[in-house]
């Protein structure tokens, strides 16, 4: 692959403190108001609505600054730690953040990138390399975009995202001594607790959904709610479709695939005909939905997606850890509120029995930090390469 | 109208043919008139038309009545009678560990004329019986196969003694087939699944022989390939069966089906005389192909997805909406392929199979 060489001469010749200026000016001009970038990427994505990509990029990147860049950097970059050369990453979905993160992480750990983009959004990596190309060259000569996979072989590291046949096929390319990468099929839930008020979870819980449209691995795909009092799943229901129909005119939901479409129909018919399931609200193909599934079930309810709401019912803890075992090793992320001091061990133990490696606040599950170890795994650190030298 | 009134009605309309000129007036007396029945009967599809709004005092035409994703018959028994009176249930193709669709008869009178009225009109316009030479297993082998099902009522009202079947329980006997094709004096109908004549295929490409079947051979195929270790597009099968069993292109017919429906559609090559992709509908079904994303209808010619409406289906749903792309043209509906969700689906697709979903 003819980009490869010019990505390492370009990587030879990289400063680092050059490259965390770069990134970081380059994240400021995404998440500034009035940005141009943000505004291109709003009218040229097409698979949400321009209001979601303008909130849910800058909301995403605000934490993405000079300060959490170097901090990252200095927790994963050790003395003697040497970063692959050229990282091929291979990126998957279409959200946009998520891409940005994909592509920025290695290039702040030294490493250039090849970044094939999803065929879901071709659009987002190649305004992030136009973006760090203008504002600097040195470190934009540093990202190519691209879909040779010959990159696979010839790459000194590979990070793939996708599902988990893609994964594995694009595993299977890689030679078994370059350092691989995968982040295969994630999903993510919301737990409601005890002490949580019901209004805010249900605001917090809607931009949840609302925000890439459930689409991405951190989308809440069900909303188990803690039965504080006999109702509360049903008030947080209510309270979730009034939040759900004023997002659906403020950040409108983005288009569906003809595919998508029939499965949002089948998500309905299966909740409608689960006897003692209450669908909100009763119409042909609404923008939006809520099923508050009844207590006791004997299986899980199937996951929500594009903003389809499954509430269920929980005792407590147990209920909690239990339902996220069941979705062992798939789980990532548990967006929560509403559990006292005491109980947050306890969740931060449902995640990590369901494989999950995120535990943060309702509302604020589509904007993880840049330095989430996600899968567990240190987002830079896992690229890098040692050299132990040992005393003569 | 009562249950048994409009069975009765259907009976009379299927024993016109398959090819008698429809009726839209009384199709939309009797449509209405059965969706009332199966949403005051059935619990199931009555909180699922409650989902979306509807019901019988709301929908006026028959364009109106809700219809159930194909998939949903994993989820509920979608029958307007008391489930102990069920006598057979057919269910989907699938593992043994997957949840499997179901559709649940309390009688067979009007499946059994629906499928010997489509199955005489387009497979045997031009003979009374014929010998059956059929790749799939008997109905004794497969008693929830609805394909197996209606080989065997095929085999029994339009065949002649000879029919045979060569898949069973036991798996399939190739050789058996393969002496009595080479051995055929008369025509037959070769009808199965569309796999089951991949195997014949490679069987015959193993030892190098093409057969030239006697004129006046119909062959049958149905089913898709999923799962299977091998694909072939429909032409690849066609012309690969031309080629290998000697049988011309408009004598080689594809039914399409689904388990879920008590009618079945076909091409009307052998009526014609001449190849043809069409899937007539018969005059007590209806087929609309609707936009996914509004349940209307798309304009004439445009790609849609496929919903039924099957007056025969009248101890479950008569309306199914399927997951397959398709258009309307003169004279019937042409099926395009299967819509997939999964790419669609992303991260949450693996939950939904591990969780046992659809």
């Amino acid at each position: 692959v003819k980009e490869l060489d010019s990505l390492r001469e370009a990587a030879a010749h990289l400063d680092p403190e050059r490259a965390l200026d770069g990134l970081s000016r380059a994240l400021g001009a995404w998440r500034a108001d009035d940005s141009p970038w943000r505004a291109r990427l709003a009218r040229e994505h097409g698979g949400f609505s321009p209001q979601a990509i303008e909130l849910g990029v800058r909301r995403g990147l605000e934490g993405w600054t000079e300060g959490a860049l170097r901090a990252l950097r200095a927790r994963e970059l050790g003395a003697g730690a040497r970063a692959p050369r050229v990282t091929a990453v291979w990126l998957a979905g279409s959200v946009p953040t998520a891409s940005f993160a994909a592509l920025a992480l290695p290039l702040l750990g030294g490493s250039a990138v090849y970044a094939r983009p999803a065929s879901a959004d071709p659009v987002s990596a190649r305004l992030f390399a136009e973006s760090l190309g203008e504002i600097e060259a040195g470190l934009g000569a540093c990202l190519a975009i691209g879909d040779d996979a010959a990159a696979l072989a010839d790459a000194d590291a590979v990070v793939a995202s996708g599902g988990d046949a893609a994964v594995r096929a694009i595993r299977e390319r890689v030679p078994p001594a370059t350092r691989f990468v995968g982040y295969a099929h994630k999903l993510s839930l919301a737990a409601v607790g005890p002490e949580a008020d019901l209004r805010a979870a249900a605001r917090e819980a809607a931009l949840d959904l609302a925000l890439w449209d459930g689409r991405g691995c951190l989308s809440p795909a069900w909303l188990l709610v803690c039965r504080s009092r006999p109702d509360a799943a049903r008030e947080l229901a209510d309270r979730l479709a009034a939040e759900l129909e004023a997002l659906a005119a403020s950040l409108p939901r983005g288009p569906l695939s003809a595919a998508e479409h029939l499965e949002l129909r089948s998500l309905r018919a299966r909740a409608a005909l689960h006897p003692g399931v209450e669908l909100q609200p009763r119409a042909e193909a609404p923008p939006w939905s809520v099923a508050v599934w009844p207590e006791g079930l004997a299986e899980l309810p199937p996951p929500g997606a594009w903003r389809f709401a499954q509430v269920v019912p929980i005792d407590g803890l147990g209920d909690l850890e239990r339902f996220c075992r069941a979705l062992h090793p798939h789980l990532s992320c548990i967006g929560q509120r509403g559990w006292a001091a005491a109980q947050c061990a306890g969740v931060a133990a449902a995640a990590a029995a369901g494989g999950g490696s995120r535990v943060c606040p309702l509302g604020a599950m589509q904007l993880p930090p840049l330095a989430w170890r996600r899968d567990g795994q240190e987002p830079i650190r896992s690229l890098l390469r040692w050299v132990d030298v040992e005393p003569a | 109208m009562t249950r048994e009134q409009i069975e009765a009605r259907v009976l009379a309309r299927i024993a016109r043919g398959a090819e008698a000129a429809p009726d839209d007036v009384e199709f939309e007396a009797l449509a209405l008139a059965l969706f009332r029945c199966q949403y005051e009967g059935g619990d199931a599809y009555r909180r699922l038309c409650e989902a979306s709004g509807r019901s019988p005092d709301k929908v006026s035409t028959w364009r109106e009545i809700p219809a159930v994703p194909a998939g949903a018959f994993k989820e509920a028994r979608l029958v307007c009678f008391p489930i102990d009176r069920t006598l057979r249930v057919f269910r989907t193709s699938g593992t043994s560990t997957a949840r499997r669709g179901e559709l649940h008869l309390d009688t067979l009178e009007l499946y059994d004329a629906s499928l010997l009225a489509t199955f005489g009109a387009y497979i045997c316009p031009d003979v009374e019986r014929i010998r059956f030479l059929v790749l799939a297993p008997p109905a004794s082998d497969a008693p929830d196969s609805s394909l197996s099902y209606m080989y065997d009522v095929a085999a029994r009202r339009l065949g002649t003694p000879l029919s045979r079947f060569y898949l069973g329980s036991e798996g399939w006997d190739p050789e058996a087939l393969l002496v009595d094709l080479i051995d055929l004096e008369e025509p037959v109908a070769l009808v199965g699944t569309a796999f089951a004549f991949v195997h014949l295929l490679d069987f015959l490409a193993a030892r190098g022989l093409e057969l030239s079947l006697p004129e006046g051979t119909r062959v049958m195929e149905t089913g898709g390939f999923k799962g299977r270790s091998r694909e072939l597009s429909r032409e690849q099968l066609h012309g690969a069966i031309a080629q290998r069993l000697g049988v011309p292109g408009w004598r080689i017919i594809n039914q399409y089906g689904m388990c879920e429906l008590a009618s079945q559609f076909y091409e009307p090559s052998l009526r014609l005389r001449a190849p043809s992709r069409i899937k007539r509908v018969p005059p007590w079904v209806r087929t609309r192909v609707v936009d996914p994303a509004t349940g209307r209808e798309v304009a004439p010619g445009q790609v849609g997805i496929l919903v039924h409406y099957d007056l025969a289906n009248t101890g479950s749903v008569l309306a199914v909406q399927t997951s397959d792309a398709g258009r309307a043209v003169e004279g019937g509906f042409e099926v395009l392929g299967r819509l997939s969700g999964a790419e669609a689906r992303g991260c949450s697709l693996a939950a939904d199979l591990l969780l046992g979903g659809a």
